[in-house]
């Protein structure tokens, strides 16, 4: 049993990548190589739904880290979907990760603020 | 009275016998006939009493050899069954076809034949001649009108057989017959019975290896005369779940048990496959009606999630099942249920989700433990909360019924039985991990099944499972080189206060840089105190978080 699976599909500019499952020490770093993989050039932007996320530790948020700068070397955007109240949002206020616009609750909110 | 006989003729040196009912056997040999119905041969096996009863016949006609043939119906010959003198026959596996030579025409004929000189006489067994028998005399063995074989007996020196020896013989013949018949049924019967017991036993493991968050324990017991289709079984599913079967297949004997692995099979294949309870007994349900023998059975399945604290059960059929709390109190859980497997096909099969927390115990069984004549079933189920009661986990539970319940002198029917019990959860967590990254998914695993049996609110919950993650994946990183070691996680709850200690062999390092040092924020952030204490003998990290009262 992997602890996190990835689904991704692309729509228009726009990638959308949902992350299911735990996300610690174990699986950051293949996370982020992949999504990074899964994220071309042409592509305007990365939308990572983190709903479905269970557990997110600091290595997570480092993955989080490296994934935006992997990304802004290529002028793309990061947004992340995060459930109120869940167990991601739990360690971004432990870890004081504060991500202003990049952080929604949803779907559409990510992609009507990719085009800004 | 003169003996009379009316000999005929059946050509190559071979005289029909028919015996005059008023022949008498003389006395003595009489009374020594007495001994082949000596009540003692019944307890013989089946080859004992063969060969017992060719020793007696031997002593008293007094014949050099004597034999056995017992008819195979399938194939119309007779199989040397048994011999004294003529051991060859056995050994060799003579086989006779009916109506041919002496034993065969014996047979066709129902006739005692006498042959004077078999020198001289249509035989086909050629071990006759080559033991140098010189007369030879025979007689069906008949049970009630059905020919079973044929008893015959032979001199070395030439011998006249007169109706003397034919009224010995047919008598003897006459009360070996029913004994022979009787003790061949029973060794079918208990040939069948040890194929079935071998079928069942290689289908029911006798017990099974330790699971993650479970513990189970089953029980199988053939009844007093042969084994039935009764089974149980444990499948290890996806996320930790753990499901558990019992059935009843309707019927005894190796059919029944040969039955019983299949729909065995089917439903280990079908939960396997992610089938919710329910939906996989309807597809065993629509596989039994698929067979082409008629299949009556019923069956439970109760898939038990250790971590949710909860067994989904769903039935066809079968009996209800015993729930025993933590402080052992057991009571039987009447839900609704499909109707049995292969009656007649079933859409829909409800699904009740049972509480099953830690320390609690689910208990299946088949009818064979409980059923008992005149007695209702729901006061015989009674009876069984009462047996159960105050079971301290499956092993238990399983030794306490079958002592309670199954008579001294074995079950009327077979018996199965399967308990699966949530593991209790202990006051004080101790782990031992090896220190690698995939440790940390089933730390968290063990530690939050912990903190919700503590009764710990959720937010505190998250936070410390967080914490505690974070300082094990500190020590998975930093305290170990390529070697790699292991650390413990220690938890307890004490005057409104969880504390945990995490501690390895290695030395506490630091954090490098701004996104490593994260994990200590968290850390700190999450709980009320913090502290690092290392020496010689490697680091212990000590949280603690007050609980909201």
């Amino acid at each position: 049993m992997p602890l996190a699976s990835l689904n991704v599909h692309r729509q228009g500019d726009i990638v959308y990548a949902e992350v299911h499952g735990d996300i610690d020490m174990s699986n950051a770093a293949d996370l982020r190589q992949e999504l990074s993989r899964m994220t071309p050039n042409d592509a305007l932007g990365l939308v990572v739904d983190l709903r479905d996320v269970t557990y997110l530790d600091s290595a997570g948020i480092r993955l989080l880290y490296h994934l935006r700068e992997d990304l802004r070397t290529g002028r793309q955007k990061l947004r992340l979907v995060i459930a109120d109240g869940s167990a991601v949002t739990h360690t971004l206020v432990l870890a004081g990760l504060d991500w202003g616009a990049e952080i929604v609750n949803t779907v559409d909110a990510a992609r009507e603020g990719m085009d800004r | 009275m003169k003996p009379q006989a009316q000999p005929r003729q059946l050509g190559f040196g071979q005289v029909a016998l028919e015996l005059d009912r008023s022949v008498a056997a003389p006395a003595d040999q009489l009374r020594d006939l007495v001994r082949l119905s000596d009540p003692a041969l019944s307890e013989l096996e089946f080859t004992r009493l063969l060969d017992e009863l060719l020793i007696r016949v031997r002593d008293l006609l007094g014949v050099d050899t004597a034999a056995i043939l017992l008819l195979d119906e399938a194939r119309q010959e007779l199989v040397a069954r048994a011999a004294k003198g003529i051991e060859e026959e056995v050994e060799q596996g003579v086989r006779i076809p009916i109506g041919r030579g002496f034993a065969g025409r014996i047979a066709k004929e129902r006739v005692g034949i006498f042959i004077a000189d078999v020198d001289h006489a249509d035989i086909l067994n050629p071990i006759l001649r080559q033991k140098g028998i010189q007369s030879l005399l025979g007689v069906p063995l008949i049970v009630e009108g059905e020919l079973i074989g044929v008893l015959h007996v032979g001199s070395l020196s030439p011998r006249v057989f007169d109706l003397r020896d034919l009224a010995v013989l047919d008598l003897a013949a006459a009360r070996a017959a029913p004994a022979i018949e009787r003790a061949r049924l029973l060794d079918a019967v208990e040939r069948e019975h040890r194929n079935a017991v071998m079928l069942q036993r290689s289908l029911l493991p006798p017990r099974f290896g330790p699971v993650q968050g479970v513990t189970v324990a089953a029980r199988y017991l053939p009844a007093r005369d042969e084994v039935g289709g009764d089974w149980y079984d444990m499948i290890q599913l996806s996320h930790g779940r753990v499901g558990v079967v019992i059935g009843d297949v309707a019927g005894h004997g190796l059919g029944a048990a040969a039955l019983m692995g299949q729909l065995r099979t089917a439903l280990r294949a079908y939960a396997l496959d992610g089938h919710r309870p329910g939906h996989t007994l309807r597809l065993v349900d629509y596989f039994a009606t698929s067979l082409d023998e008629e299949v009556m059975a019923s069956a439970a399945l109760a898939v038990v999630d250790p971590d949710k604290g909860t067994a989904t059960f769903a039935s066809a059929g079968h009996l209800p099942p015993i729930l025993v709390s933590a402080d052992g109190k057991a009571r039987a859980i009447e839900v609704p249920l499909a109707p049995p497997l292969g009656a007649f096909g079933f859409k829909d099969c409800p699904e009740h989700e049972l509480p099953l927390g830690p320390g609690e115990m689910m208990l299946l069984y088949t009818d064979g433990l409980i059923e008992r004549r005149g007695v209702s079933i729901w006061s015989s189920i009674e009876t069984l909360v009462a047996s159960i009661s105050g079971a301290q986990g499956p092993e238990d539970a399983c030794l306490m019924v079958m002592d309670r319940l199954v008579p001294q002198r074995g079950p009327a029917d077979d018996v199965a039985v399967i308990a699966v019990q949530n593991d209790p959860v202990p006051a004080v967590l101790e782990l031992e991990m090896a220190a690698y990254p995939k440790a940390l998914a089933p730390l968290r695993q063990a530690l939050r099944q912990w903190l919700q049996n503590q009764a710990v609110e959720r937010e505190a919950q998250i936070e410390i499972t967080i914490a505690v993650s974070e300082a094990c994946a500190n020590t998975i990183e930093h305290a170990y080189g390529p070697a790699r070691g292991s650390f413990t996680v220690h938890a307890e709850q004490r005057d409104g206060r969880v504390e945990v200690k995490v501690h390895d062999q290695g030395r506490w390092q630091p954090p490098r840089d701004q996104h490593r040092g994260r994990g200590l924020k968290i850390i700190e952030t999450a709980m009320d105190e913090v502290d690092i204490h290392a020496d010689s003998t490697g680091t212990t990290v000590t949280m603690r978080r007050e609980l909201k009262g």
